[in-house]
């Protein structure tokens, strides 16, 4: 990662490579069985059976409400936050159940790294935003603090772009920016998943594609998940996508099969635009 | 006629009268704020103003014409009928007559400094330059003309003039030169008798009570009774030195005297060491006057008070105040955030947590006087003398904490101003937005890890504003302190050399509380009235300072914290 990066827009890196993917030949990183959720009495989640491939991008596409995002937040337990929440069925992290008793949640958000719809910088520098995570894990000596922001800077495209300003704050930096910031900070503590939550959703078309060129140099070092409103974004980025409405799972495969030959009428309706 | 009613209504119905009743609420306000800081400023800082003496020919009607010379303070028009009625022989014609307050001083022999003349009737008025005004350290303000100056009874200098000659000029000149001879041996012996002796009192009521601790717990061995006369008698061979070069000061400083004759003509002779300064504000001009000026409102702000605060500095009082808020402030704050987060953080919200958000406000409009009471029956009478007996069983039965002091007149104003920290905070707090939170959380930061590194940074500006009101409503409350600590003079700063230099102890004087007992405890309330106006606006200057301090720091938080805005 150390050779600079132009920005011009990489179309061979963004084309998928044009062998056959097989979810069978995948290993697997999260596995999901049967997870229902609750909010309150109504049920948000019914029976979700899945698994997240290793070192590729699955994305997670449908319409406002279907439980995408709800199901993205399970994976790091951010549903905790919500009080009403209440959760049965299991995910596994490579074999180890999340929900298990007894599971450190800080521990599992550190290796379950997330990233959200709004770019949420903490009003601290440009450099204290992406070593907060390393803080947090007590590591406070300079040079790995060095070393590590600038690895992660550079994963996310953005230090060439900052290296001159580091130690201004981060609320200065455009929204793009502010969003590969995020996600710098997110590398920076070197978690096995990534999830995004529509991270270019409020984001301009020349950020989004930045982003999404992004996404395709990180899956070499990390299993990444994302929810997105657009298909074509899901289509030009993803390895696998999951088709979800109200709460089902409808339908789970590789991008190149789910978009050009669903399985489903549901899905095929959804993706041909008429309803979503 | 018909047009114009039209017009009203459809002026009433353009929203014009509400921006103009709006407008002119804001109006009045300011002006009545604006009044009331003019008000004290004019008569607070016209009082260290040098005024002109003057000396008038004054015969009432059917009295005895006397010699009058003073300093105007005041004039007021009051009917004429009124003054007939006073007993005081007016003719007919006159309606309203102009009386003038006069400052003629000289306490000590007319019996009182202040009395009232009627205008027409004060003839003769002149400014004579060599008619002096001296301060003095007891019985106020003298004015008189000098005769003659003394050393050990022998006349250095004299004069029968009382004009500016150059006998006049000399005489003058000596007193001028023996009144700064007395006031540095004045602050020598000050300098000794606060200082070095102080220092010595202290030891030695420190050997006392260290005796007293031995004997309490049985430890008072024949080696330590020994060890601590040893000590002692150093303090003592110490103080009898210093007692000597008293004596010594003192023989010193009465060397000098000098005779004054008086308004009634009368002749006086007074040692030179009971002046402060002397002045002849008649010869003074307009740069003399300033210079005059600025040298008595630097001693206002930094000398301590003399004649039972009605002259002098209140330099102990500024001292008090800011302390004390400055201690309330740190009590207060940490104490506020903490209820604040638990609240707003931790707690689930339900019925309890409404019923002590309803109790935290209603706790601020409990009046003030209600946390004296309570201050005074549980910190000082049930915590305070519990302190005592546990830890000060020796200084008993004279009460160390269980008697009003800093510490607790401190703590009872945290009690009081608390609510208001809590409630800036929690708003603070509630308007963080989620997604921060969320994304602290999500790099695996713990709760409490979120909340220290960046909840409670980003909501520093709210605390901060928090601390504004509280310091603000702290300094100028007064009642509760009289119950819990605060004197009309404290012997001593409770910040001082002296270990362990801060004394949470002791009491302390309050700016807001001197301005009620120079203004209506004080013995010579037409003296002390001018003090009164300067003292409120002292206390306003240094509430309006440690607020824009507070206001500083919030600002400059805000700045580095302006995500909210996102």
């Amino acid at each position: 990662m150390s050779d600079v990066k132009t920005h011009s827009i990489d179309i061979s890196a963004m084309q998928r490579s044009q062998q056959a993917l097989r979810i069978e030949d995948e290993s697997v990183c999260l596995s999901v069985n049967d997870l229902h959720l609750f909010y309150g009495e109504k049920e948000a989640l019914k029976g979700i059976d899945m698994i997240i491939p290793e070192k590729k991008v699955t994305a997670f596409i449908g319409p406002s409400g279907c439980g995408k995002s709800t199901l993205l937040r399970c994976f790091n337990r951010m549903n905790d936050l919500v009080d009403s929440c209440r959760i049965t069925g299991e995910i596994n992290l490579h074999d180890q159940n999340i929900y298990a008793k007894g599971t450190d949640v800080a521990e599992l958000r550190r290796r379950v790294g997330m990233v959200f719809q709004k770019p949420n910088p903490f009003p601290k520098s440009i450099y204290e935003n992406v070593a907060y995570g390393l803080r947090i894990q007590g590591i406070n000596k300079k040079r790995i603090l060095d070393e590590t922001v600038e690895w992660a800077l550079r994963s996310a495209a953005l230090w060439d772009e900052v290296k001159d300003r580091l130690h201004e704050s981060a609320l200065g930096m455009s929204g793009g920016q502010q969003q590969r910031l995020v996600i710098a900070r997110t590398v920076a503590v070197k978690p096995e998943v990534l999830l995004l939550d529509e991270p270019a959703s409020a984001l301009d078309p020349i950020s989004t594609l930045k982003i999404e060129e992004l996404i395709h140099e990180l899956k070499n070092d990390f299993t990444i998940a994302i929810v997105t409103h657009n298909m074509q974004q899901a289509a030009r980025v993803s390895d696998y996508t999951a088709f979800m409405y109200l709460g089902d799972l409808i339908e789970f495969g590789d991008t190149n099969t789910l978009f050009t030959n669903p399985g489903k009428q549901q899905t095929e309706d959804y993706i041909t635009g008429r309803y979503g | 006629m018909k047009m114009k009613k039209k017009s009203v209504s459809e002026w009433v119905k353009s929203g014009d009268p509400w921006v103009w009743l709006n407008a002119g609420a804001v109006a009045i306000s300011v002006i009545m704020v604006i009044g009331l800081l003019l008000l004290i400023a004019v008569r607070g800082l016209g009082h260290f103003w040098p005024a002109d003496v003057v000396e008038a020919h004054y015969e009432l009607p059917g009295n005895q014409a006397y010699n009058i010379v003073a300093e105007r303070v005041e004039s007021v028009e009051v009917p004429a009928a009124q003054l007939r009625e006073a007993g005081i022989d007016i003719p007919d014609h006159h309606k309203l007559m102009q009386r003038t307050l006069m400052k003629t001083g000289n306490r000590d022999i007319y019996g009182s400094d202040f009395r009232w003349v009627i205008d027409e009737y004060l003839t003769d008025v002149k400014r004579p330059e060599m008619l002096f005004t001296a301060e003095r350290h007891e019985w106020g303000n003298l004015y008189g003309y000098l005769q003659s100056v003394k050393q050990d009874g022998q006349v250095v200098s004299e004069t029968n003039d009382t004009t500016p000659t150059e006998s006049a000029l000399a005489t003058w000149a000596a007193f001028e030169s023996s009144i700064d001879r007395a006031t540095d041996i004045f602050d020598e012996i000050h300098e000794i008798e606060k200082g070095d002796i102080g220092k010595i009192n202290y030891g030695l009521e420190r050997i006392r009570l260290e005796q007293r601790r031995l004997e309490l717990n049985g430890e008072l061995t024949p080696a330590a009774v020994a060890d601590l006369a040893v000590e002692r008698s150093q303090y003592d061979e110490e103080y009898k030195l210093l007692q000597q070069s008293l004596i010594d000061l003192y023989a010193k400083i009465n060397r000098d005297t000098f005779v004054v004759q008086a308004m009634d003509g009368t002749v006086h002779e007074l040692p030179v060491a009971k002046i402060v300064r002397a002045y002849r504000a008649n010869a003074m001009n307009f740069g003399q006057k300033m210079a005059f000026y600025f040298a008595k409102l630097g001693e206002f702000l930094s000398a301590e008070p003399r004649e039972a605060n009605t002259e002098g500095g209140v330099f102990p009082a500024i001292f008090g105040t800011v302390m004390m808020v400055l201690l309330m402030t740190v009590l207060v704050t940490p104490f506020g955030v903490v209820a604040a987060v638990y609240l707003r953080e931790y707690a689930k919200q339900g019925v309890l947590t409404r019923i002590i958000r309803i109790a935290v406000n209603n706790l601020a409009g409990v009046p003030s006087i209600v946390y004296g009471v309570f201050g005074l029956g549980f910190f000082i009478y049930f915590l305070g003398s519990g302190i005592d007996q546990a830890f000060f069983p020796e200084a008993l039965p004279s009460p160390t904490f269980g008697t009003g002091g800093l510490m607790w007149a401190s703590i009872t104003l945290a009690l009081l101003t608390v609510p208001v920290v809590i409630v800036a905070t929690e708003e603070g707090l509630s308007r963080i937005p989620r997604n921060v939170r969320e994304g602290s959380l999500a790099l695996g930061a713990t709760k409490a890890e979120t909340l220290w590194r960046v909840i409670l940074p980003m909501a520093s500006p709210a605390i901060m504003t928090g601390v504004i009101l509280a310091v603000a409503r702290a300094a100028g409350e007064v009642a509760p302190l009289m119950l819990v600590g605060v004197v009309k003079l404290a012997p001593s700063l409770p910040l001082d050399g002296n270990y362990p230099y801060i004394h949470l102890d002791q009491k302390f004087m309050h700016l807001g509380f001197h301005i009620y007992d120079v203004g209506f405890q004080s013995p010579n309330v037409e003296a002390a009235r001018p003090l009164v106006y300067a003292t409120a606006l002292l206390l306003v200057v240094v509430i309006a300072l440690l607020n824009l301090a507070a206001v500083t720091i919030r600002n400059h938080l805000r700045e580095k914290y302006k995500s909210l805005e996102m």
